[in-house]
């Protein structure tokens, strides 16, 4: 339950600290942290247009994936404390919720009958596709490493003894930022700043929604990201108490934050035939990670 | 340690297949020239002062610096930025040198009586057959010589792996690191770029008897 | 065991008379009296069956001394779990098939033989499935491929369909000559046909006999073995039959193979060989190829049925996976590898035969409404159908293994059991099977990506071509098999548990010293978390999705046209199609696929004539193993061609020679 309320804090001013990052590396003061919560608190109580080929997939895609990126949230541990969901090989669970969210952005996406809307659908479930084995990969070695399988089963044992486990640590970091930076669609895969649609992915797919649905679904970005910052907080809380516990969970909300406005202000975007590259080295370096935690756990012959 | 510098030294090999930029690549090889610096360092505790002093300095000066700087003023010269279609395209490549990967890391498994050099067999196996495969799939003349340069990293690590007990060994590796560096110049000096207009290897097979 | 026999062999002429009479019924009530039968059949095989899955195997020998020795008739729990499958698919595939022929009725021989084969078909599959006398299994088997190809050439005036049916005839012939091998092969170690002789069989012979007959029963399920192209039966049969025999087809008769597979591990004591684990192996690195070969080319398909079929291939893999997990369980004595690769190999079968035979009943519908199964002109039909459209995205997320659907739970339970070895294994084996869970994650990814295109193009959006008028409507005769079949998908996947526990009787069978406690707390417990996990799911997305109604009911909901960035002329054909949604995917996979594209350039800025741009996927182990051999083959025995000219002379002629020469050579003592 504290996972819970906590990843639900988070969300709160991600956007906001995101944007507030990118406006001072441009040099700018920029809007609140709040901002990007009042925008979404708006949007929630306008009224909506619909395009005329849409059909009801439309209209229930937005919550669908809501949910689905909520019960994700559910399966994720505090510490050594349970989420709400916790069985042997929950994280599978996680990541195929997550996936049942993406397949009906994607098919609402198509249901405009838009190029536009087709060409991100598209791009969105290339990406995804390629980047999906890279987390399955980074499980396995954590699975290997503390011979557990479950989520918290996982983090309640995990511990940095030695540096060559630090050192896993930091690599599994590394990668878990860059999933995160492909799941969400920030750069340098997709600019959600850029107005022109043959350069958007994420974007150009909620570009026919207005209202309610723009409001849910910019909502369920930020928690996705307070997601993957809670599960990266999990590689270090380990077995300490609650209070810094929360200071962690907080700390590292806020640090990705930072990382993702500022990995936006200072590169661009990677070109389109680069980006599967890109996705699927992530697969090459979780495979690497599993090698190194063969090696550690002295499995060598 | 070691450990972290030889798959940091995997993970810039699967950057290598798939970059196409030259500029990048001869970065990636500075990477690699440092990483093996710091192996040096820590791998060869027991060969004499005199011996070491001389590897490092080889590798930092060498391989970190006076390489890439030379490839970078060839890169410069003959004005050539990216490298042209190669045979593989670069998602295959990736695909191949994961696999190598693997497979050198399933080989090196069978094999008896290694005594703790796994990690170091497996990591210079993979980046000789990277070096080789880089020469095969890649079209300008320029990365097959990086490619090469790959492939005698690959046997300095194996050489560094026993240099503790046979320290001739890597005095032959850095033999055949000085054997690049003239090559490199070879191509500097005579300005081998002027004479190739294109700096594929088209027109070499046109040289055949 | 006699009274038994007694008193199934009238239960058996009745149903092979009732077949028969099908022929005299009048062509109206004809598809309901066959239904009629198949229930009944379905009654008279589902009440054994459920009873060896609760514990109590049925064992019958009717002895024949004479020609095929004894015949021992055997229901335990794969088969009584297997049958239920096959009743199953046969009564949502007999239903949906009463509607789907209406469109026939003037060819009434055609109906006629059709339902007597179906009929045939059925009883088939069940003798195949309990008969274990090895000639007898053999004759079934036979029945089996010939009813079932009949099935196919419905409508056999059309040159594509008779040559698809021939093409699987063929193949289906290859896996009879291999299990005959097979067959013979015990008969002469053992002496007799019956299969549990397999038991005492030498060392030597265990592993030759079981590779033949794996190697036949493979080919019948589909499994892609690479050098041995012979899945290419699956992608042309599945679309040239009427969609019901194309989803009994891939529901259930591909499962026969599977099923032969696993009675041969059960039945060969290849323990004894010490082979087990590196088997295991083999069949999990086949069917991870297979499935990612299978799915592969599913994505760049133009036809729905064919994209279908190729997918049919993909799930083949993962029950296959799951066979091999558990064969390297038996062979390392794990038993909770053991149990996780059978229960997810098992569980999948039933899984897939729900939702692949469901996604075939709508594309039928489908191909009613539009007259056509190409992707590349459909468009828009959701609402035209809107039932089958939201049993189809069912089905469809069914197959991804999404939850809280039926496919997420054998995937879950595979994937459980890949990490568990990997924790245990040794180093290259636990690479191996961090390998194969990539791969699965992938498998699951191009799935997706498979069907949220087969999905997005065919419902949504507008219609890309015009379409011919047709008055075919929605009604119950084509939406009860898909609504039957979509509550048991979603009843596996809410409460996975009480399904599972059927379950534990044919695990028992392949697990020696099978625990039940540690099976119940291992799986069931677990599965129990997942059931919360699923119904959570479920159950917040209606409570989101009651909260937005509460929110928007009152706010102004308007309808606008799509926004077009300023031209919104032509939206139909701007719309993305099939061809370009997976465009990316097959300029990175094109190593492996065969595409051939026709597009003529333009050198102009303005063109003036139409141009036009055209894929045309082929299936390259086919193109390149199969056609040019053949090819070559034809063009060299063309050569040959004068030999047989038709003229009775020349054949005269040749007789004389013949004879001229053997007399010659028996003069001269050659011969």
């Amino acid at each position: 339950m504290h996972g819970l309320i906590l990843i639900l804090i988070v969300s709160l001013f991600f956007g906001g600290i995101v944007v507030k990052t990118k406006s001072i590396c441009a040099g700018r003061k920029g809007p609140g942290i709040f901002q990007p919560l009042k925008d979404i608190w708006r949007l929630i109580r306008k009224g909506a247009v619909f395009s005329e080929t849409a059909t009801i997939l439309t209209r229930i895609a937005p919550s669908i994936y809501f949910a689905s990126v909520l019960l994700a949230v559910g399966c994720i541990p505090f510490g050594n404390v349970r989420g709400l969901l916790s069985f042997q090989g929950d994280f599978v669970f996680f990541a195929y919720a997550l996936a049942l969210g993406k397949f009906f952005m994607i098919i609402a996406a198509l249901d405009t009958g838009s190029s536009f809307e087709g060409m991100g659908a598209s791009r969105e479930a290339h990406f995804s596709m390629l980047a999906e084995p890279a987390f399955f990969g980074v499980i396995g070695s954590l699975a290997l490493y503390t011979g557990r399988t479950s989520f918290l089963d996982i983090f309640t044992y995990l511990h940095f003894g030695n540096y060559l486990s630090y050192a896993l640590g930091s690599v599994m970091l590394i990668i878990l930022v860059i999933l995160t930076l492909i799941e969400n669609s920030r750069m340098p895969v997709d600019d959600p700043n850029t107005h022109l649609e043959l350069t958007m992915i994420h974007e150009v797919m909620v570009l026919d929604y207005s209202g309610f649905d723009l409001g849910l679904i910019q909502y369920t970005t930020n928690l996705k990201f307070a997601m993957y910052a809670a599960l990266m907080a999990n590689l270090f809380t380990g077995t300490l108490r609650a209070l810094p516990d929360i200071l962690i969970f907080l700390g590292t909300g806020f640090l990705l934050a930072v990382i993702v406005g500022g990995v936006e202000s200072f590169t661009a975007r990677l070109r389109m035939g680069r980006i599967p590259q890109f996705a699927f080295s992530l697969t090459s370096y979780a495979l690497l990670l599993f090698l190194l935690v063969l090696f550690i756990t002295g499995r060598f012959s | 340690m070691k450990a972290i510098i030889l798959i940091l030294f995997a993970i810039s090999l699967l950057n290598i297949s798939i970059s196409n930029r030259l500029r990048g690549f001869a970065r990636l090889l500075t990477l690699q020239g440092f990483l093996l610096f710091v192996l040096a360092f820590i791998q060869l505790n027991e060969v004499t002062i005199l011996n070491l002093v001389f590897v490092l300095l080889e590798t930092l000066v060498f391989k970190t610096i006076v390489l890439p700087l030379f490839l970078d003023y060839v890169i410069k010269k003959n004005r050539i930025t990216r490298e042209t279609e190669p045979y593989v395209p670069y998602f295959v490549s990736l695909l191949i040198v994961t696999v190598i990967i693997l497979a050198s890391f399933i080989i090196v498994q069978q094999i008896e009586g290694l005594s703790g050099n796994t990690l170091f067999f497996i990591v210079a196996l993979s980046t000789i057959f990277t070096g080789l495969y880089i020469i095969i799939s890649r079209k300008k003349l320029i990365t097959h010589l990086m490619g090469y340069v790959v492939v005698e990293n690959g046997v300095f690590i194996l050489s560094l792996a026993i240099g503790n007990e046979m320290p001739m060994m890597v005095n032959t590796g850095i033999l055949i690191d000085l054997f690049i560096g003239v090559l490199v110049m070879g191509i500097f000096v005579n300005k081998i770029g002027d004479v190739f207009q294109e700096a594929n290897n088209e027109y070499l097979s046109q040289i055949r008897d | 065991m006699d009274e038994i026999a007694l008193k199934l062999l009238p239960l058996v002429v009745a149903m092979l008379l009732g077949s028969v009479l099908i022929a005299l019924v009048e062509t109206k009530l004809k598809s309901l009296f066959a239904y009629v039968v198949l229930v009944i059949i379905v009654i008279g095989s589902s009440v054994p069956a459920i009873r060896a899955l609760a514990g109590h195997p049925l064992e019958v020998i009717i002895k024949n001394p004479q020609v095929f020795g004894d015949i021992p008739i055997r229901i335990d729990a794969l088969s009584g779990w297997f049958i239920l499958i096959i009743n199953l698919t046969m009564l949502t595939g007999g239903f949906y098939g009463i509607g789907y022929l209406k469109a026939y009725r003037k060819e009434n021989t055609n109906l006629s033989l059709h339902w007597i084969l179906m009929v045939i078909f059925h009883l088939s599959m069940l003798s195949v499935c309990v008969i274990q006398n090895g000639l007898l299994f053999l004759i079934a088997w036979e029945i089996m491929s010939l009813s079932s190809m009949l099935l196919v050439i419905f409508e056999h005036y059309k040159p594509e369909t008779l040559r698809a049916g021939l093409n699987y005839l063929v193949q289906m012939h290859l896996s009879v000559v291999l299990l005959t091998l097979g067959v013979a092969g015990l008969y002469l170690q053992t002496q007799s046909f019956d299969f549990s002789s397999a038991m005492q069989l030498d060392n030597a012979a265990i592993l030759p006999l079981f590779i033949l007959l794996f190697l036949g029963f493979a080919f019948k399920a589909g499994f892609m073995l690479g050098f041995i192209p012979l899945h290419t039966w699956l992608p042309h049969a599945h679309p040239a039959a009427p969609s019901h025999v194309s989803g009994i087809m891939s529901g259930v008769m591909i499962k026969i193979g599977i099923f032969g597979i696993l009675r041969m591990i059960l039945l060969f004591p290849l323990s004894k060989t010490g082979y087990l684990e590196i088997i295991g192996w083999i069949i999990l690195g086949v069917s991870l190829a297979s499935g990612l070969y299978g799915v592969m080319l599913a994505i760049i398909q133009h036809n729905l049925k064919k994209l279908l079929a190729y997918h049919s291939i993909e799930n083949i893999g993962i029950i296959g996976m799951g066979i091999g997990l558990g064969c390297i369980g038996l062979g390392i004595d794990n038993p909770y590898l053991s149990a996780a690769g059978f229960a997810s190999a098992l569980l999948h079968t039933l899984n897939h035969s729900l939702f692949k035979s469901s996604l075939f009943y709508a594309a039928g519908n489908v191909y009613r409404a539009a007259h056509t199964l190409n992707l590349e002109s459909l468009g828009g039909l959701f609402r035209k159908m809107p039932h089958t459209a939201l049993l189809f995205l069912l089905s469809a997320l069914a197959i991804c293994g999404l939850p809280p659907f039926n496919g997420f739970i054998s995937e879950f339970i595979l994937y459980g059991g890949l990490y568990q070895g990997s924790l245990h294994a040794r180093p290259v084996g636990a690479l191996l099977l961090i390998l194969t869970i990539l791969g699965l994650a992938l498998i699951g990814g191009l799935a997706m990506l498979c069907f949220t295109k087969a999905f997005g193009i065919v419902f949504l959006g507008k219609g890309r071509k015009p379409l011919p008028e047709s008055d075919w409507q929605e009604g119950p005769g084509n939406l009860i098999p898909l609504y039957v079949n979509s509550g048991l998908i979603l009843a596996i996947g809410l409460f996975p548990a009480t399904f599972v526990k059927f379950l534990s009787a044919p695990l028992a069978l392949f697990i020696p010293n099978f625990n039940l406690s540690f099976f119940n707390f291992e799986l069931l417990d677990n599965l129990q978390q997942v059931s919360r996990a699923t119904v959570g799911l479920l159950a917040v997305s209606l409570i989101m999705l009651g909260i937005r109604y509460i929110v928007t009911h009152r706010t102004v909901q308007e309808v606008a046209p799509t926004w077009g960035c300023g031209y919104n002329g032509g939206a139909e054909r701007m719309q993305y199609t099939a061809t370009s949604f997976v465009r990316m995917y097959r300029k990175l996979a094109a190593p492996v696929l065969l595409v051939h594209r026709k597009n003529v350039e333009f050198p102009e800025i303005f063109p003036h004539e139409k141009r036009t741009y055209e894929t045309h996927p082929e299936d390259a182990l086919e193109a390149n193993l199969i056609d040019i051999p053949i090819d070559l083959m034809q063009r060299f025995l063309s050569f040959f061609r004068f030999i047989q000219n038709g003229k009775i002379q020349n054949y005269l002629l040749y007789g004389l020679v013949f004879l001229f020469l053997i007399g010659l050579l028996s003069w001269s003592k050659l011969i």
